[in-house]
């Protein structure tokens, strides 16, 4: 009998066990709660781009947009779809690939235990032929040209672009009508083969069951299964913190009426997925909303001078082998917004906002809408999900966010405030007259 | 459980301990104007960042963020014939706080909706033309987003009632008149003759609730009276409009005329066939447009019975348009003739069924739920009857409902401009 482990903090319960076939599983039971949400990750993204395993002498690359292709494609079988088959107890499906992860879900209020061996087995059982794979490059085309209408979304691809010019997380995560031109049957075995091993995923269910039903019913659906030894997995793609590749600027022209601008820093520290790497990207999140956020000094003028609008935004990522920031919103000019940002980061030493007493009363807002995002089945799954693949769970963080001071704050900004790192993205706005009257 | 706090003025409690916050809305209903959407929207923007007592909006969220970083914003909405303006919170429970924070949050509402930045008549002439020019950029630019654009536009051509054909938040066009002192008009007629529902949903008691929802010291005023319900008589042509633009993808609208009866069965069979034709990834739009012919990368319905409209929504390619528009109409045909097996049927009104109980892990949606139930105190709309009434429904009340669907307009934004 496999090992069940339990942590308890923030109200919650988790129950944790790993397989014999190396599957990590996590349960969140959440008795008051209607829905039971699953959600069965891998760790395979678009950055996978290229891989090696044991029996390969040469690294395989594939073509962009794989990942998602195989995602897509998974939920097809030979007399069935997978959407269909939750249907049938009015559960729904989902699933969505990211720069490093390929997730499934469903969420149910009923018949969890059959959606259940449904989920791990859609995901486990490949069937891929020509005609649907052929099929799917026309739905999977217009998935790839809707996101090019989208200038927000360009705004984003634009800035990492620029950022990360010979790394693939700059592609689309869906690949190009070319790319995905190249994918085939065959291209979809060799990395379901290679990414799907129990070993490389997850397997996080946040709702209404009983824990010890749903460990069972996986231990048993997963036995049945011979997957064979976890091999090695060796991944082209490196980490990403040079400097001198960053193109220092790009823009581009839209038909649209609102211009934007971006500004991305790319981090140079690699940070570890433990709690010092959770440490450092709470922090710097925190570095933000202290610099720009809407109670500031630096956000009121900049929005009282129409330099920002509600549509400013900051963030944070942390992906595997690399970590950025980006900034930006609408303008009619995008100069006059990402100079106004760069200007505030170059001075970030003299902002009146870049104090200890603002710090703290950030740090208590920051504790409050962390309790808050456990309001949802889905931030709880999606926050499990991602620090399982690392050594910190979901309970590290009250005490993380605590243990955090100014002094913390001013060491972040100083490693990732650097304007060697820095790069700017506009969208301008095309006049697109005469057109609508032909 | 909603309570009369005076004329006009009432507050529903959902006592719950499922979740770590606790929701409050103040929601100010009036009947939807066409002159009045622009003025109530841009008021909203000058009452959700600053008061008399934080007059900056640093300070008025400086306030929010010592409450926990409780969230607050102020929205608009149309449900029918009325238009709502909600002011929304919500705050940490106490037990994830060191502090009560129920008492703060009230006083917060309070400032901000009942000291608003008015001196000598006017809202601060600054800011008041600031905002003003941001919302008329922002409602400008949804049509950058082409599906947001479609959706307006073949709304546009549907609504005979001008107040019903604009959005819902307004157009550029309607803040034209606007000053900072008629401003001052729109939130004193807001604030003196709205009916006002006030909805908390929390680990609240109703007695403190009460006590807490009455030192808003609102003064009386009659509720709305009449149906809240829009409808427009059914014509026999086909409104058409066509845009071009240069857009890769293009675009595919159609708005159908539905009937109702007010939360009898045929409204919920209504949903169920609106469902079963374009409401899921289970529907006949989604199968057949979507996954078979691969002629949409989307293709959907979604049905707005208070306005007895439903509108289909395609991603598509431009080549495609007369043969999507086929299908589509094919698809409804086939809800019509009863063309779908009993599983696929069963399957739909599971889909609803599970979707409308996952609903109530949303604290948003519970809180929405008991405001809808206080506008329309004449329907039962808790969720056990709701289930029961979807589980009633019939094939043959589906294919009634589906045949009284009529296609009233068509908006095709052509991307082939190039």
């Amino acid at each position: 009998m496999t090992e069940l482990t339990e942590a308890t903090g923030l109200g919650e319960r988790m129950v944790s066990m790993t397989l014999p076939n190396g599957l990590v599983c996590h349960f969140v039971p959440k008795p008051g709660y209607h829905k039971t949400y699953a959600m069965f990750t891998t760790q395979f993204g678009s950055i996978d781009n290229s891989f090696r395993t044991s029996s390969d002498a040469d690294f395989t690359t594939i073509p962009a947009g794989s990942a998602h292709f195989l995602e897509h494609k998974l939920f097809d079988k030979e007399d069935y779809d997978a959407f269909d088959l939750f249907g049938k107890s009015g559960a729904s499906s989902n699933a969505f690939t990211s720069a490093t992860q390929t997730s499934y879900l469903f969420s149910g209020t009923t018949a969890i235990a059959d959606n259940l061996n449904i989920l791990l087995d859609f995901v486990q059982d490949p069937y891929f032929t020509d005609a649907t794979v052929e099929k799917e490059k026309g739905i999977i085309g217009q998935e790839i040209q809707m996101y090019q209408d989208d200038a927000g979304w360009r705004l984003y691809s634009g800035i990492l672009g620029n950022l990360y010019p010979t790394h693939p997380v700059h592609l689309d995560v869906a690949g190009t009508v070319e790319s995905i031109s190249e994918i085939t049957p065959e291209v979809l075995r060799e990395i379901h083969a290679a990414f799907y091993h129990p070993s490389n995923m997850v397997l996080t269910v946040v709702g209404n069951f009983d824990v010890e039903e749903v460990a069972a019913l996986v231990t048993a659906n997963q036995a049945k299964k011979d997957f064979g030894p976890a091999g090695m997995l060796e991944r082209g793609v490196g980490p990403d913190y040079d400097l001198e590749t960053i193109l220092p600027f790009r823009m581009l022209t839209m038909p649209i009426s609102r211009a934007k601008g971006i500004v991305g820093i790319k981090g140079t520290e690699a940070l570890g997925d433990d709690l010092e790497g959770l440490r450092y990207a709470v922090t710097c999140r925190m570095l933000l909303e202290l610099l720009f956020g809407d109670s500031g000094e630096t956000y009121e003028k900049l929005y009282n001078a129409g330099v920002i609008d509600d549509s400013f935004f900051t963030e944070f990522t942390r992906g595997r082998g690399y970590n950025f920031i980006a900034l930006g919103g609408d303008n009619v000019d995008p100069a006059v917004l990402t100079e106004s940002l760069v200007d505030a980061i170059a001075n970030y030493t003299s902002s009146p906002d870049f104090n200890a007493d603002r710090f703290a009363r950030l740090k208590k807002a920051a504790l409050g809408k962390f309790y808050a995002s456990l309001n949802s089945l889905e931030s709880i799954a999606n926050q499990v999900t991602d620090s399982s693949f690392g050594s910190t769970t979901l309970f590290d963080v009250p005490a993380v966010m605590e243990s955090i001071s100014f002094r913390d704050v001013q060491a972040v900004a100083a490693s990732i405030l650097n304007l060697d790192a820095l790069s700017v993205f506009h969208i301008m706005s095309e006049q697109t007259e005469g057109i609508a009257d032909e | 459980m909603r309570v009369k706090i005076t004329d006009g003025v009432h507050l529903s409690v959902v006592p719950t301990t499922q979740f770590k916050t606790t929701r409050i809305s103040v929601n100010f209903l009036a009947p939807l104007q066409l002159e009045t959407i622009g003025a109530r929207t841009l008021l909203t923007s000058l009452l959700e960042m600053s008061s008399t007592k934080y007059p900056t909006q640093a300070e008025f969220s400086a306030e929010l963020e010592n409450l926990y970083g409780a969230s607050f914003g102020i929205n608009v909405a149309r449900a029918g014939r009325v238009h709502r303006v909600s002011a929304g919170m919500q705050i940490l429970d106490s037990a994830y706080a060191d502090v009560n924070l129920l008492d703060d949050a009230f006083a917060f509402l309070r400032e901000a909706l009942l000291n608003p930045r008015i001196e000598g008549g006017s809202f601060d002439v600054a800011t008041f033309a600031r905002e003003k020019t941001n919302l008329a950029m922002y409602l400008n630019s949804l049509s950058d987003d082409r599906a947001t654009k479609a959706g307006l536009a073949v709304q546009a051509s549907y609504f005979a009632d001008p107040a019903q054909a604009v959005p819902s938040f307004g157009t550029a066009d309607g803040l034209d008149g606007l000053t900072a002192k008629s401003l001052v008009a729109t939130y004193q007629e807001m604030i003196k003759d709205d009916q006002i529902e006030i909805i908390m949903v929390g680990n609240v008691d109703l007695e403190k609730a009460r006590a807490l929802a009455a030192s808003f010291g609102f003064a009386p005023r009659p509720s709305m009276q009449g149906t809240l319900e829009y409808d427009q008589p059914v014509l026999q042509t086909i409104a058409r409009k066509t845009e071009k633009e240069q857009v890769t993808q293009s675009k595919l609208n159609l708005a159908y005329h539905i009937e109702g009866d007010h939360f009898g069965p045929q409204y919920y069979a209504a949903l169920v066939a609106c469902e079963l034709f374009g409401g899921s990834p289970l529907s006949l739009l989604f199968r057949n447009v979507r996954e078979k012919e691969s002629l949409a990368y989307y293709a959907s319905a979604n049905a707005n019975m208070m306005r007895h409209f439903m509108m289909v929504q395609a991603g598509i390619d431009a080549v495609n348009e007369s043969r999507v528009e086929e299908l589509i109409a094919a698809q409804l045909a086939a809800v019509v003739s009863g063309d779908f097996t009993d599983d696929h049927f069963q399957a739909i009104k599971d889909g609803m069924v599970n979707d409308r109980k996952a609903s109530l892990d949303s604290q948003g949606f519970i809180a929405d739920l008991a405001l809808s139930s206080a506008m329309l105190p004449d329907a039962k709309l808790d969720a056990q009857t709701e289930l029961t009434r979807i589980n009633a429904v019939t094939r043959e009340q589906v294919q009634a409902a589906a045949a009284k669907m009529k296609l009233q307009a068509v908006y095709f934004l052509n991307g082939e401009a190039h």
